[in-house]
């Protein structure tokens, strides 16, 4: 770690400066004893596009700046306000971040519905209320499915008959055109304004909380590109879901808003505090679920989570849905459509389903997997890649032509997930609760009873909207518009779930007595129900897919709202975790970060190799080691080392010949020092020396030494050349290192850095090693 | 921003001003037909019949909403009737879902009027500006690069010029994310 306490003989002088106060744009940096120069030297602690920040050093900034403001709160009134302010600005932040992620969620919500319905039809009387919102009020007493007299379809606007096959016609093709309108305006928006807001985003967010920098992945226009994109390509039917974006979005959110306070807008480190409360409140606002949303951030995507950072997610979580849940966006009194309340009891026999729908869902999840990874590898390889807006269109009409007929499909997905969950009641006259039920014998509540014809047609439509989705959503993740996969695998899921919980109810119904249903069906009761294994096939496929296990089943708990099927959820998310696991191992996120090459090292890997620190560090045998000297090289030396070489960043040495470690420099940093110095100081010129120390100057007749202390990490971490890798890597991991240096008999010997020790793990696990993504 | 809040005070006037015909609150209630308690002739189980009223949660209810209208056909048979209803007290706003509604709408016509002028005018903006001394370089790199820092160093201070440098520096932006994803194929596949 960085030590701080800079009380160096030489100077004496502890002068931890900071940047001018009042100006605004100051830049915090660390400094060390022995600056002379007034100004600050701008961009010192930033980074460039693609380069990995060094956590160690930017918290050891933030320390250094907190101690300051904490020395300063005693010398006057404004400052102590100030101090107040810093304090606090944390949670002020969480709580905008909070504010806008529920709002902007709220605005997704309802447009993406509003336009959704616009496929079929309009609201003449109110052109902003979708289909049900049309119908709301009205006064119609026969309960039947779209008879509405304000809401009019697409075809009778055309003056047909609501019925028909001209009606069907002009209500299919006015489907795919709008659906067609919708994707190209997302894909070409995306295209024209904003390229990173395509895609998902969560492994880029994981990659980017770990520690990488991919400037304007987080910035305005990606934020309202993804936001009106995401709307756009939700209603045009594709198959895809906005739950996985909204992370993406409440993280943009997070990273504008945090430029409003320079603790954390200049900090990177600091600033992945934010984000990750931002992760947690995009899928607060996505699923209803605060708990579950702090947990996702968690278990999946933070990387560096202190207690503090949880605190906060919480709050961020909390605020995001209340907001949500305020807006109302589906009337429902619920931030998400399928909010389904279940209180029925389960019994323990039912466990051996549940846990084989967990087996179902990791099988389902493996072959999605790999057959979206094989697809976007093609992509990636093929021409393909180069017509990314024809693409998208080929997709929507595909996905609407076959969608159409199987009202399944057809519908909006949520609304289906919705229908999948939900328990036959009287309300439900879906074909699927079309059981023969005996409606005059009112003493029991619904009973057991014989599917009709509707619900074997309902299945059939159901294996067949299963294929179509398992396919459509193959060749949709990861296609160039806003798109999640959430809802299309909690779909997925929803649909096995369903068939096989009709499969057991009639099972039940058929054989009653049973001795594994006698005790609970045998009096006629409704001892199964299908939506319960809806759910638990849901969560399962959904576990397969992200490998997530304790924050999906509180998001369901929490879509839930009961706590009894807890276990249920915990069975089936973990037998689809282990089956995930052991046909295939990564989930779809790490799979997507291996495909780009993101410089992302899983803390949940194990290093199990045996080498040794030695045979991963630059250079390698017969090449030398780049080092600077820390009072004898000339600007010009150092100008034409910057030109020859391409590394990161500097060893600084004692001498040559010794090799005696003082510290480490960045070529960044060093960059602009000169640059800054050339500018600022008078008398630098090519042949001035260069120092790193703070001893007396000796005096010389040339040009004035250009003094660097000041940029010179004097705390690198350091390794001997024996030390095993597991070693390095779990440092690397742990604290979150950029490199280190590697020493031999406490001479210098070599350099590792994150990009040496992801293609040493690269190489041992026979992949190429050059597909890492880094500059 | 402030053009936003603007707009939404503007719309919320708007909408305030005109006579709400759709109401923002609801007792929904679906019950079975009424022949399944008067033991008259089956119809189907799907034929059901659903009230739309306005009025109190605490009264959304059998009791509140279905027996003062059908009381008289199924009297006697309450007890077994209203078992069988489901009643749902909704409320929703839709001032709030006309303003976002609205507004997606002025966004969305927005971006595409803004990506419709990048397409079609801009280049014929640029190609008269910037004339022929940069025809010679084809590599885009270099123009992007060089072009908006001797723009911007020539008319300091002046405010187009410098949205003019900011829209600049964000094209090459958006040209160099372009060329990660759609070009290259480095990130994002």
């Amino acid at each position: 770690m960085i030590d701080i306490t800079t009380s160096n003989a030489g100077a004496g002088e502890r002068t931890t400066r900071l940047g001018d106060d009042d100006d605004g744009a100051s830049h915090y940096s660390v400094s060390y004893a022995g600056t002379q120069e007034s100004a600050d030297i701008p961009g010192i602690g930033q980074y460039e596009d693609f380069h990995t920040i060094d956590w160690q050093r930017d918290i050891a900034r933030d320390r250094m700046r907190h101690r300051y403001i904490v020395k300063k709160k005693q010398d006057s009134f404004w400052s102590l306000i100030e101090g107040a302010h810093d304090a606090w600005s944390g949670w002020l932040c969480v709580l905008l971040v909070g504010l806008f992620t529920g709002a902007v969620a709220g605005v997704i919500d309802i447009g993406a519905s509003w336009m959704t319905d616009l496929k079929f039809g309009i609201c003449p009387q109110a052109f902003w209320l979708n289909q049900e919102q049309c119908c709301w009020s009205s006064n119609e007493t026969s309960f039947d499915a779209g008879n509405c007299s304000q809401w009019l379809t697409w075809a009778e606007v055309l003056g047909q008959a609501k019925t028909g096959v001209g009606s069907y016609i002009i209500s299919y093709l006015f489907y795919i055109v709008w659906a067609l309108l919708f994707a190209a305006l997302s894909a070409s928006l995306v295209r024209m304004f904003a390229p990173y807001a395509c895609g998902s985003g969560i492994p880029e967010i994981k990659t980017i909380l770990s520690g990488f920098i991919i400037r304007g992945y987080l910035g305005k226009w990606t934020l309202i590109i993804k936001s009106v994109g995401l709307i756009l390509s939700v209603s045009s039917g594709l198959s895809l879901g906005k739950e996985g974006p909204m992370v993406h979005i409440a993280c943009a959110i997070g990273n504008i808003l945090s430029y409003l306070f320079p603790k954390y807008g200049r900090n990177e480190a600091k600033k992945r505090e934010i984000l990750s409360a931002s992760a947690a409140a995009g899928v607060s606002v996505a699923f209803g679920a605060p708990i579950g949303g702090v947990l996702f951030s968690l278990e999946e995507v933070s990387y560096y989570f202190p207690l503090k950072t949880l605190w906060r997610s919480f709050f961020c979580a909390l605020i995001a849905a209340s907001i949500l849940r305020s807006i109302n966006p589906f009337g429902n009194e619920h931030s998400v459509l399928f909010y389904v309340p279940y209180n029925k009891p389960w019994i323990f026999f039912e466990l051996i389903p549940f846990i084989g729908l967990g087996i179902i869902g990791g099988v389902i999840a493996t072959i999605f997997i790999k057959a979206n990874l094989c697809w976007c590898r093609y992509r990636k390889h093929s021409k393909l890649g180069q017509y990314p807006v024809t693409e998208v269109l080929v997709i929507t009409v595909v996905t609407a032509i076959i969608a159409y007929p199987n009202p399944y499909t057809r519908m909006n997905t949520s609304q289906l997930i919705y229908l999948l969950f939900s328990e036959c009641g009287i309300s439900n006259s879906d074909d699927l609760c079309d059981y023969d039920r005996n409606f005059t014998n009112v003493n029991s509540a619904i009973e057991i009873a014989a599917a009709g014809a509707g619900v074997h047609r309902a299945i059939w439509l159901l294996i067949l909207a299963l294929i179509l989705k398992l396919i459509m959503t193959t060749f949709t993740f990861g296609m160039k518009v806003p798109c999640g996969l959430f809802i299309p695998s909690l779909c997925l899921g929803a649909i096995v779930g369903r068939i096989v919980g009709i499969g057991m109810e009639q099972l039940a119904y058929t054989y009653p007595t049973f001795w594994l249903f006698s005790g609970e069906c045998s009096t006629g009761a409704n001892c199964i129900t299908p939506g319960l294994y809806a759910m638990v096939g849901a969560a399962a496929v959904l576990g397969g897919v992200t490998r997530m296990t304790v924050s999906l089943v509180v998001i369901m708990f929490e879509l839930t709202g009961a706590v009894r099927y807890i276990v249920p959820l915990m069975a089936a998310a973990m037998a689809s975790k282990w089956v995930g696991d052991a046909l295939g191992r990564q989930g779809i996120y790490d799979a997507h970060i291996a495909l780009n090459g993101y410089p992302f090292l899983d803390s949940k890997d194990e290093f199990q190799h045996t080498s040794l620190a030695a045979d991963v560090m630059q250079p390698k045998r017969n090449e030398t080691l780049s080092v600077i000297t820390q009072d004898s090289m000339t600007v010009d030396d150092i100008e034409a080392l910057l030109k020859e070489t391409e590394h990161n960043g500097y060893p600084v040495v004692v001498s040559r010949e010794s090799q005696y470690l003082v510290g480490f420099v960045l070529r960044r940093d060093l960059n602009l020092a000169i640059a800054n110095a050339k500018r600022m100081v008078e008398g630098i010129c090519g042949q001035s020396l260069v120092l790193f120390t703070t001893g007396n100057v000796p005096q010389t007749l040339g040009p004035p030494p250009l003094k660097l202390k000041k940029i010179l990490d004097m705390a690198p971490i350091t390794i001997t050349d024996q030390t095993p890798m597991e070693t390095v890597v779990d440092m690397f991991r742990k604290l979150g290192l950029r490199q280190t240096l590697v020493t031999h008999n406490g001479r210098l010997l070599g350099v590792i850095t994150k990009k040496d020790v992801l293609r040493h793990i690269k190489q041992m696990d026979n992949e190429d090693p050059n597909s890492v993504l880094f500059n | 921003m402030k053009y936003i809040i603007g707009i939404i005070t503007l719309l919320c006037i708007c909408s305030t001003s005109k006579a709400q015909s759709y109401e923002d609150k609801r007792c929904k209630c679906i019950c079975p037909s009424i022949s399944s308690v008067t033991n008259s002739s089956e119809t189907g189980h799907a034929s059901r019949i659903m009230y739309i009223t306005n009025v109190p949660p605490d009264m959304c209810n059998c009791d509140g909403v279905i027996l003062p209208r059908i009381g008289k056909e199924i009297f006697g048979k309450e007890q077994e009737f209203c078992p069988r209803c489901e009643c749902k007290y909704e409320n929703r706003n839709t001032t709030i879902i006309k303003v976002v509604v609205i507004i997606v709408i002025w966004v969305i016509s927005i971006l595409v009027i803004y990506m419709a002028f990048l397409i079609i005018l801009d280049p014929l903006l640029n190609k008269r500006i910037k004339g022929s001394y940069q025809e010679h370089t084809n590599e885009e790199d270099e123009i992007s690069a060089a072009g908006p820092m001797s723009h911007h160093m020539s008319v300091r201070g002046n405010v187009l010029n410098r949205v003019g440098h900011q829209q600049d520096k964000w094209k090459r932006q958006v040209k160099e994310q372009r060329r990660n994803i759609y070009d290259r194929h480095t990130m994002l596949n």
